[in-house]
């Protein structure tokens, strides 16, 4: 954080211009999460908007990961968490009886903070989602979607002579963008990223802040970062998180140029966190 | 001094060491422990280990060694015609041994000083063992009495020798201990090798017995092997050991049998544990968990003669109520390789289930996520990422078993009957490797027999094949540990 102690240090949005205002896809109204006895989220509100990038910043264990968790139910698989509140997904209550958090994480896809390939072959990985949800009609179909998804991964060129080696023998920022070559080859509506870039190149990084970038034009993306330029680089919305609080959101120039809350000032001149 | 007290002594001994020795390092730095090379215990460790180990070591050494010497020297009185055979002296030495301890306790009880030993006469020393009650041979003959006395007197100069020896080596092993104690002596580094050595010396001992097991396996089969032709025993297709000599002995039937049984052990135990594995792992509430597992693991420490029991009165009458002569007819007689094979099934059953719930539960919460992640369903995650990252451990859980069944003996003693036969039909009696073993070493037969030794041969065999599938197993669980550290 020492590199960037002043805010005029981070360049600013300009390359992402913002569209008139878009629907909005993911509803959230006072949305708490427990862990047993600790309260990880607290009476969280937001409105994340379809076609946009929607950046979740904050410091390390402000609930973050748990947040963006609640978005596609994936706490549901921890025993001890509870959330309460309503999430709505295109108006409707993701926690109703009625909705299947299968067919939920179908349409809301994730991509984990750390890299979790399958201990299968890399064409595996990828056709996992279109396999079991039926998306191709035969093999070659298949193929175009792994091919497709690889290379918007950023990954076909360094992965198309070894479809059939492991996923978990490729390093740690190629396993990365496997995972999300793996989510986008689903084609869900909403994509999460818990820090996608941690473990990549710079390289690497800015091709998939480039695919980020590309997703906008049909789905609605949210991303956690801890890289302040990031955020500003590649979302339109930003949401400031701390102590499980979330302090501030709104346009992400504005956040970056003029915060309301000095807690998120103080982030983001490097003050805390 | 007994044996118990003897060590006693030298625990004393080398407890003083360290005290003794701790103090003098303390003393000499002026009691400031930081001008010590070495945390003031480890130089009382570094005495104690010198006055302990070497005494005790002479001490088992000793003891091992001295009942040989002694034999040796008592055995030298036992000479003529009665005693020409190696069979005939150690008959009569065991008869020494038992004299001599009938004196023992007439001198023990007061009956008898041992002054008034030497000039005893025969009859009167039969006499006084016959008032004790001591059941001796009613006379003794002259050489065994002789012989007895020369082992009693051997025993015990044996005796005081080893008492001073080990007491002079625990108490010279402490004066060194002590002389050479000084603040810059590098204890801790010598502690260190000598704890290095102890426990280098107990890995040896057990590696050392199993070889020794091994290598009395292998001479008797080689011993086997000159009295029966060694392509017989390996292709023969048939087992009919008849003590009056010319037994055919081939392992096939038996191999068969074995092989049968465990087949179909692995059929039941297989699906049911691994599924019950899965279940426990992935599906049940971790409350239901936390007590069904342990409780399927206190099955696996059932004795596999209850096991046996169940099959004899239980399983094989059940069976044979629907497939025997009072049913289908297929099934003539209780005991079966179906019988076997259920309840062996049923004993592996835990063992399968426990081992495949461990190696499930190491396959990463990650690996779950990842696949939930994009909406798959809990079945698909088991049977698309799960089952085939923990595939390994599995496979190498089954081999456990598989070898565990091999191995297996009181199950098919008490269900699969005794006949030695190659069939197909699961209802049918048939035997195994192991039985067999059982059944040729209970006998009366001569033990340098070819029908007692092919024992030998049988385990030697069943040694090499359990020993072959542990090591596959083995090898596919620590390629699977691999994977994710
Ligand atoms: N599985 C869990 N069980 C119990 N507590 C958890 C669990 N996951 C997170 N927490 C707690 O919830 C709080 C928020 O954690 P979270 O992972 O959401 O933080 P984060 O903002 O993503 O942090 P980071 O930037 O380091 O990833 C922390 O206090 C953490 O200890
Ligand atoms: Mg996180």
């Amino acid at each position: 954080m020492d590199a960037m102690a002043h805010t005029d240090q981070i360049s600013m949005p300009g390359s992402a211009p913002l569209t008139e205002a878009n629907e909005v896809k993911i509803a959230a109204r006072g949305v708490d999460v427990f862990y047993g006895k600790n309260h990880a989220i607290k009476n969280v509100d937001v409105d994340i908007e379809d076609k946009t990038v929607t950046a979740f910043i904050g410091p390390s264990g402000c609930g973050k990961s748990t947040f963006l968790r609640c978005l596609n139910r994936m706490n549901d698989t921890i025993d001890i968490a509870r959330v309460e509140g309503d999430i709505l997904l295109d108006g409707e209550d993701i926690y109703d009886k009625r909705v299947d958090p299968v067919q939920l994480r179908a349409r809301v896809g994730m991509v984990f903070q750390k890299p979790n390939p399958f201990p299968k072959s890399i064409y595996d990985n990828v056709a996992y989602g279109p396999r079991i949800h039926g998306l191709t009609r035969n093999k070659a179909e298949l193929d175009d979607i792994v091919e497709a998804s690889l290379r918007r991964a950023a990954l076909w060129d360094e992965a198309k002579d070894r479809l059939k080696e492991s996923g978990t023998g490729m390093s740690g920022g190629q396993q990365q963008r496997l995972c999300i070559a793996r989510a986008v080859a689903t084609q869900p509506e909403v994509l999460l990223m818990d820090e996608p870039c941690s473990a990549l190149d710079p390289i690497a990084t800015a091709q998939i802040e480039e695919l980020i970038d590309e997703l906008r034009q049909n789905f609605c993306v949210v991303i956690v970062t801890h890289s302040m330029q990031q955020a500003a680089r590649v979302s339109q919305k930003t949401a400031f998180f701390h102590l499980g609080e979330m302090v501030e959101y709104g346009d992400t120039e504005k956040i970056f140029n003029s915060p309301e809350d000095k807690r998120t000032e103080s982030y983001i001149t490097g003050r805390i966190g | 001094m007994s044996f118990g007290t003897l060590i006693l002594a030298v625990i004393v001994i080398a407890a003083g060491a360290f005290f003794l020795s701790r103090r003098k390092v303390l003393g000499l730095a002026d009691g400031d422990r930081r001008r010590l090379h070495s945390l003031p215990h480890y130089h009382g460790m570094h005495a104690l280990l010198l006055a302990a180990v070497p005494a005790l070591l002479l001490l088992f050494a000793w003891s091992v060694l001295q009942p040989v010497v002694v034999d040796r020297t008592a055995v030298s009185h036992l000479s003529g015609e009665n005693y020409d055979t190696s069979g005939e002296r150690s008959l009569a030495m065991s008869e020494v041994r038992r004299v001599a301890d009938a004196i023992d306790g007439l001198i023990k009880g007061g009956k008898l000083n041992s002054d008034d030993l030497d000039g005893l006469s025969i009859d009167d020393l039969g006499r006084r063992l016959e008032e004790t009650g001591i059941p001796v041979l009613a006379d003794v003959p002259p050489q065994i009495l002789d012989s007895a006395r020369t082992y009693r007197s051997a025993s015990a100069a044996g005796d005081l020798i080893k008492i001073g020896l080990v007491l002079l080596l625990a108490l010279a092993g402490a004066a060194y201990g002590y002389s050479v104690a000084h603040p810059d002596l590098r204890a801790r580094n010598r502690t260190e090798m000598g704890v290095r050595a102890l426990l280098v010396a107990a890995a040896c001992v057990a590696i050392l017995t199993t070889f020794g097991i091994v290598l009395s396996l292998l001479f008797n089969t080689i011993e086997f092997f000159r009295i029966y032709p060694a392509h017989e025993f390996f292709l023969n297709l048939t087992w009919s050991p008849s003590f009056g000599g010319g037994s055919d002995l081939g392992i096939i039937p038996l191999l068969w049998g074995t092989l049968y049984i465990s087949f179909i052990a692995l059929l039941v135990a297989v699906p049911l544990g691994l599924f019950s594995a899965i279940y426990l792992a992935e599906y049940a509430h971790p409350k239901f968990r936390s007590v069904a597992k342990p409780l399927l693991e206190v099955l696996t420490g059932i004795p596999t003669i209850v096991y046996g029991l169940f099959a004899l009165l239980i399983v094989g009458p059940a069976l044979s109520s629907v497939y025997g002569r009072g049913g289908l007819g297929w099934m003539p007689s209780d005991t079966a390789v179906i019988t076997a094979g259920l309840v062996m099934g049923i004993m592996l059953i835990p063992f399968v289930s426990s081992l495949s719930d461990d190696v499930i539960n190491a396959v990463p919460q990650s690996m779950r996520d990842g696949s939930y992640g994009l909406g798959a369903t809990k079945s698909e995650t088991v049977r698309k990422v799960i089952v085939p990252a923990a595939l390994p451990g599995i496979v190498g859980a089954i081999l456990l078993a598989a070898s565990r069944a091999i191995g297996e003996t009181m199950i098919v003693v008490l269900g699969a009957g005794a006949a030695a036969r190659m069939s197909l039909n699961p209802f049918e009696a048939m035997t195994t490797v192991t039985a067999k073993i059982v059944s040729q070493l209970t006998g009366d037969a001569d033990f340098a027999s070819p029908e007692a030794l092919v024992a030998f041969a049988l385990g030697m065999t069943l040694f090499v094949v359990t020993l072959g599938l542990n090591i596959v197993a083995l090898a596919i669980v620590r390629r699977y540990r691999e994977q994710y550290e």
